[in-house]
């Protein structure tokens, strides 16, 4: 009884689905979190009679053949890359990127990470440094003392330095695009890598070439919305009901069957 | 002389069947664009093995699955690529061999910037080929039509097909369909293209669950009927086998 294992396949789905949409709300207050939505694809068919076979010697044809599907399957985590809404934090090092871009990220494997979570801060040596430590590309190093911190849009990093009157010029922050962003590879702590799917990162300066701005002051809340993931979870609740209910009706069958030799 | 159990069992095979096309239908409510299927039935008449009587036995075959097309719900989703079909017709893709055709339009692109499909086949423009979206240009917006502009720039047009017959669609997994008939599909003008919406699939749990009692309480008074019939003979071969 292929029931059975199609209910299976479905029940599987919902709970890949449930996981999905708890790291959701999980996440819900992660700086440059992206939700992700998990995509559903029907599995192959068994064909019992073709459509469009001939029936007969003289030429009928079946109209609508026989197929029975066999279940479900997860097709891909897809990750949602829509802009979050900007929360204001008044920390100067605070930077969120509106449009489209990443922040290049150094790993200490010396690797170059992605990430949207642009709560900056400088280390012991003043480097300017995600909240993990690990300094951002290209490196700027805020020396002792200086004040008045600006990030501009095109990400010009300026500040007035002791024995100075008037700002000095600290460096330039650059953003990376992707052809296809949603291809990019997580690897936790709000950051992600290139992958085949990507494309290679191509870098300018923020406002340049497609890519967004920089935003002082700010950071870039997650994108997930509380309403529609709790709404998400009913119904993938409802959705696995519905599968075990399957399950207990083809057990009652078989049931019956057995049932009747007795 | 055995008929009532043989038309019986061909009743539970045909709801064993159809039990497993309700239970596809089930695992793939959350499945976008997928559309509900139903198990059609028919009798067959035959005439029992020596009757003098022209009486004839129904029994029952399954002859056919029928797919219903309807629309399915277009759900807000506000992805760029999400794109949900209001009308009749069918996203053409491009799959090794004969184009595929299907409703699901959850689209991305791939690492060379070609609109694919959530396996990752190139979405064909109106013309057969791949379209293209510059990374460097404003984000995409998608037209009603179809048309996928870039700014002021448009990089192409995203093609929809309808089909005269629908029955000549072939169920193919992942969301596709191919056809499987020599008539070509034609280009669908009516159909519109909602941009971050997706068609959720068409099926009606409610419809599904009852379906699902009805079949299971058809397979156990068939049993019983079968059962009944059973003892019939039991009874007959008790007393006429009796000696004194």
């Amino acid at each position: 009884m292929r029931a059975l294992s199609t209910a299976a396949t479905g029940m599987a789905a919902q709970e890949l689905n449930v996981e999905v949409i708890s790291n959701n709300i999980a996440n819900m207050n992660t700086v440059g979190f992206k939700r992700q939505r998990a995509e559903f694809q029907d599995l192959l068919y068994q064909d019992q009679e073709q459509v469009g076979s001939q029936s007969d010697s003289t030429g009928t044809v079946v109209p609508t053949g026989l197929q029975v599907g066999s279940g479900v399957k997860a097709g891909s985590i897809y990750r949602i890359t829509q802009q979050g809404s900007m929360t204001q934090t008044s920390n100067p090092l605070d930077v969120a990127i509106q449009g489209a871009g990443y922040l290049q990220v150094q790993l200490p494997s010396g690797e170059t990470a992605y990430t949207r979570a642009g709560n900056l801060s400088v280390n012991n040596s003043g480097v300017l440094v995600t909240d993990q430590g690990y300094p951002i590309l290209p490196q700027i190093t805020i020396p002792t003392g200086a004040t008045n911190i600006t990030i501009s849009q095109s990400g010009l990093v300026s500040a007035t330095v002791p024995g100075s009157s008037t700002p000095s010029n600290l460096g330039q922050l650059q953003l990376a695009s992707f052809i296809n962003e949603a291809g990019l590879e997580g690897l936790g702590d709000n950051l992600w890598q290139v992958s085949g799917a990507s494309g290679a990162a191509v870098v300018a300066q923020p406002g340049q070439n497609g890519l967004g701005t920089l935003l002082q002051g700010y950071t870039e809340a997650s994108n997930v919305d509380a309403v529609s993931e709790v709404t998400a979870l009913i119904s993938a609740q409802r959705a696995y009901e519905m599968n075990s209910k399957v399950i207990t009706t083809a057990d009652q069958m078989l049931a019956t069957s057995v049932q009747e030799k007795s | 002389m055995d008929n009532a159990l043989f038309v019986g069992l061909s009743k539970q095979i045909t709801l064993r069947k159809e039990l497993d096309v309700v239970a596809n239908n089930i695992a793939n409510a959350d499945t976008a664009g997928f559309k509900v299927e139903s198990l059609m039935t028919a009798n067959d008449p035959q005439t029992p093995w020596g009757a003098t009587h022209s009486r004839q036995i129904q029994f029952v075959v399954d002859n056919g699955l029928a797919r219903d097309f309807a629309q399915g719900a277009l759900r807000q989703t506000g992805g760029t690529f999400d794109l949900g079909l209001r009308g009749d017709g069918f996203f053409q893709v491009q799959t090794s061999g004969a184009p595929s055709y299907t409703r699901d339009g959850r689209f991305g692109i791939d690492a060379q910037g070609q609109l694919v499909t959530a396996q990752g086949d190139p979405v064909l423009s109106d013309g057969g080929s791949p379209i293209v979206i510059d990374p460097t240009k404003p984000a995409p917006v998608i037209g009603e039509d179809g048309t996928v502009a870039q700014g002021l720039q448009v990089v192409g047009k995203i093609g929809v097909v309808r089909f005269a017959s629908l029955s000549a669609l072939q169920k193919q997994g992942g969301g596709y369909y191919q056809n499987v008939s020599n008539i070509g599909p034609q280009p669908a003008t009516d159909t519109k293209i909602q941009q971050g919406m997706i068609e959720d699939s068409n099926v009606n749990p409610i419809t599904q669950i009852t379906r699902l009692i009805e079949v299971s309480r058809a397979y156990q008074q068939v049993a019983n009927l079968m059962d009944t019939s059973g003892s019939v003979y039991d009874e007959a071969i008790q007393r006429l086998g009796k000696v004194n």
